[in-house]
């Protein structure tokens, strides 16, 4: 299992400077000359020149290029354009705001997803069914600028108790997790009603019915664990969804984590930042699926990594 | 950096936190006056508050709440003092000599002096300040110390709107010592110090700075106790924010939904004004279209815009249609006259020219400007009205529409005509005229018309170094003239500054530079 986990890890640093390459790509054939937007636009052209030549973006691509992979070899991920800050500083000012975010809402996620669609199974094909399997629907095709929105109005501008937006009051955290969530929930109820009715119907859980099991231990601990799988397999999936849905929920609300960085950076052309933020999304995506995937061995364990 | 294990732990109180989720922003006050706090919702996250290296409006306001420069517009766009008391220029227009204000001292205890003016300015003009942007103000040749209370500022060549030019954030006063305390160091302040009515308190990145009053401030104190500048970029929300009471002044609320504010009870809209023009420029080489080479077709295109229709329903009467190539807030500024829309006069002179059904590409960006795009439809609807063939090509984003498609060299020109707007950063013809002459072709410049006219660039060339007022004044008023005659673009209007704020607040006013003013609100 350690020699499984240290091969995964070894293998995700090759990974990671791929992720880089392909991110400086990226950002670099944006296009959109950095200095420019940097200066604004009532500059001179003296202004934006020696702009340029203080970011360094005078050097030829490669030049630039080579010393982005250096300075990341040595955990360097460079300075902000716009604030003049180290690139490593300004993630880590943010990043708690976004894992704050992303950990509440998978845990709701989870919860309330897995819940409707146990829900959902055992009443197979019944009005109750029939709701659940309804909301997911909606869940999943609701846009999330709308549904934040809605919820900001509901909440901050009718009912007046929540904050709508910013993340310097203690209840400011309920309204951007609930619409993270949001998508989240439809999609694993989902899976957990397809996975527990595929699971319902085999011989063991009859068995463990017939054998006067009362029924939430059939279904919790016999059909449940049974189904965990493919519905781990969501939940690592969502995760990503999450980080993506950061973008627009913290936009919406106001929260000042990374998806906000991100793309106040896109927009300045603040082209480390950029990289430095789509790399540790990078990284905590390759993290979440080598989790994953040792849970797998957790949860079933037939699944054996050595 | 700040932990946040507090709102996990909050997570088990979610159905309960409804009971304890309301924030009040302006505490019970004692008086009716003053005390409490301004919440001020914005859009836009400073990139750096240090006066030298900033470049947005909203930020500039930010930054002269904490730091002052010599002197400031007014309401009526005039003059007035600030640090300095009085100034006089050398009849050469080579040198100024700034009296200054004497007993004032920095928030941090430091006395200001000549000094320290001489210590901003020069900080602002070195190359080692971090991406510094002095502008115009390169004109500065050197700033001395004749005693305590006088500088004497020299310039390389005359410079007859310097006064103007010294109004801007990157000649605030900043105190010496401050740039060597952290966080600050001589190339990046983060933490300004200066003599303003407020000081920096904090700034969560992303999130909010606050200001506090400074209790020892030279002039009438400001009223609130604090200033919460809270950075939220979806109008949407901001909008929300105010009418749910928890920011007291938002701007920017999305345009479509002035007429309702407007009609709310509790809320107050702010008309501010904007020395921003907005228009359409056209590609007078025709590079793609050659018939655009001749004014008439320019001037019918003009004609075939409802200027007036634009501005009631894609920018809710937030701006005025414009009457010269210029706002009327600048020094220079002078009528030339309309363009009324008449589509019938339109098609008969593009009939004239030849122009009949004249194939036409327009590009917009999105998001840069109240409605832009909306605004880029309306033209191509009025031209398509007129039998124009017209393609307008989809929106693009800020950067790269400024970079790829507008600020580009006469060769790679990419349409017929874009939208594009203007705002002078200091009250003077002198920044307008910058975008129509030959020099300022793009990458240089953004004179993205690339138009020319030798009479106006020798009006403009004259007037820029011309130290007798009135004549500088009208010479741009007839460079003006000739340029409306020529229509390089399709001139539309002069944007004006929403904001919204309850009815519990007074003295928010806006100034012609697009900045807001809060240091002097108080509870209503």
């Amino acid at each position: 299992m350690l020699s499984y986990i240290a091969r995964r890890v070894l293998i995700a640093i090759p990974t990671l400077f791929g992720v880089a390459t392909v991110i400086f790509a990226l950002v670099h054939l944006q296009g959109g000359d950095p200095a420019r937007v940097i200066a604004g636009a009532n500059a001179t052209p003296e202004d934006v020149d020696r702009i340029r030549h203080q970011l360094g973006l005078d050097q030829p691509l490669l030049v630039q290029y080579l010393i982005f992979m250096g300075n990341l070899l040595r955990g360097n991920l460079g300075t902000s354009v716009r604030s003049g800050q180290p690139v490593f500083n300004e993630i880590a000012s943010r990043a708690p705001y976004t894992v704050e975010l992303a950990v509440i809402s998978t845990i709701l996620a989870v919860a309330i997803g897995v819940f409707l669609g146990v829900v959902a199974a055992t009443n197979h094909d019944n009005p109750i069914d029939l709701a659940i399997s309804s909301f997911s629907v909606f869940g999943v095709s609701m846009p999330v600028y709308w549904l934040g929105l809605l919820l900001i109005i509901l909440f901050a501008v009718n009912l007046h108790v929540l904050p709508a937006a910013g993340a310097n009051q203690p209840t400011g955290f309920i309204l951007p997790s609930l619409t993270l969530a949001f998508f989240s929930i439809g999609f694993i109820a989902r899976q957990t009603r397809s996975a527990m009715l595929e699971v319902l119907d085999l011989d063991f859980v009859r068995t463990a019915r017939a054998k006067g099991a009362d029924r939430p231990t059939v279904l919790v601990k016999h059909a449940l664990r049974n189904a965990l799988l493919p519905i781990i397999t969501v939940i690592g999936l969502q995760f990503g969804t999450l980080l993506g849905g950061a973008i627009l929920t913290e936009t919406i609300y106001a929260w000042p984590g990374l998806g906000r960085l991100l793309v106040d950076s896109i927009f300045a052309r603040d082209f480390p930042v950029v990289q430095g933020t789509v790399f540790v999304f990078a990284a905590a995506l390759i993290f979440v699926n080598l989790f994953t995937d040792l849970l797998y061995a957790y949860v079933d364990p037939r699944i054996r990594y050595d | 950096m700040r932990s946040r294990p507090l709102g996990l732990l909050m997570l088990a109180g979610l159905l309960i936190a409804a009971c304890g989720g309301g924030t009040s922003t302006s505490n019970q006050q004692s008086g009716p006056k003053h005390g409490g706090t301004l919440t001020v919702a914005v859009g836009i996250d400073p990139d750096t508050l240090d006066p030298a290296a900033q470049t947005t409006t909203t930020v500039q306001q930010m930054v002269l709440m904490i730091t002052e420069p010599l002197l400031a517009y007014d309401e009526k766009n005039t003059l007035k003092p600030v640090l300095a008391e009085k100034w006089d220029a050398a009849a050469d227009g080579l040198s100024y000599s700034f009296t200054l204000r004497q007993g004032v001292k920095f928030s941090d205890g430091e006395p200001f002096n000549a000094a320290a003016v001489k210590f901003s300015l020069d900080r602002m003009l070195s190359p080692a300040t971090f991406k510094t942007q002095p502008g115009v103000l390169r004109v500065i040749k050197s700033t001395d110390v004749v005693d305590d209370s006088h500088v004497k500022i020299t310039l390389k060549t005359p410079f007859p709107p310097f006064l103007g030019a010294m109004t801007q954030a990157a000649a605030a006063v900043i105190a010496p010592n401050s740039v060597s305390q952290a966080p600050n160091t001589p190339a990046l302040i983060q933490k300004p110090v200066g003599t303003g009515p407020y000081v920096f308190k904090e700034r969560v990145n992303g999130d909010h700075v606050t200001f506090d009053k400074n209790p020892s401030y030279w002039g009438s104190k400001p009223n609130y106790d604090a200033q919460v500048y809270k950075v939220v970029p979806d109008a949407a929300t901001r909008e929300a924010l105010v009418k749910a009471g928890q920011a007291d002044v938002s701007y920017l609320p999305p345009a479509n939904d002035l007429p309702a504010l407007q009609q709310s009870q509790d809320l107050k809209v702010i008309l501010g004004p904007s020395d921003r023009t907005i228009f359409m420029s056209i590609n007078t080489p025709g590079k793609f279209q050659p018939l655009l080479q001749k004014p008439a077709v320019r001037e019918a295109l003009n004609y075939a815009v409802n200027k007036d229709a634009i501005v009631k329903n894609a920018l809710f009467g937030a701006a005025t249609p414009l009457d010269a190539p210029m706002s009327k807030a600048l020094f220079g500024y002078c009528s030339t006259g309309k363009y009324d829309y008449n589509p019938d006069k339109a098609k008969q002179m593009l009939k004239d020219a030849g122009a009949e059904g004249m194939k036409l590409k327009i590009i917009s960006p999105q998001g840069r400007y109240i409605g832009d795009y909306q605004v880029a439809q309306a033209v191509a609807g009025d031209l398509r009205k007129v039998g124009l063939q017209v393609e307008l090509a989809n929106p693009s984003d800020w950067p790269t529409y400024l970079s790829r498609m507008v600020n580009v060299p006469p060769d790679q020109a990419t349409a017929d005509m874009h939208l594009l707007g203007w705002a002078p950063s200091f009250l003077d013809a002198a920044q307008q005229f910058q975008i129509m002459t030959p020099d300022n072709f793009p990458p240089k410049g953004l004179n993205t018309s690339y138009y020319s006219n030798q009479s106006v660039t020798d009006l403009v060339t004259k007037a820029n170094g011309e130290t007798d007022a009135n004549q500088r004044k009208q010479d741009y008023c007839s460079a003006g003239k000739l340029v409306w005659k020529d229509a390089p673009w399709i001139f539309l209007y002069n944007q004006k500054n929403p904001i919204v704020t309850t009815s519990k607040v007074k003295g928010i006013y806006g100034l012609a530079n697009e900045q807001f003013v809060t240091s002097w609100a108080s509870p209503a």
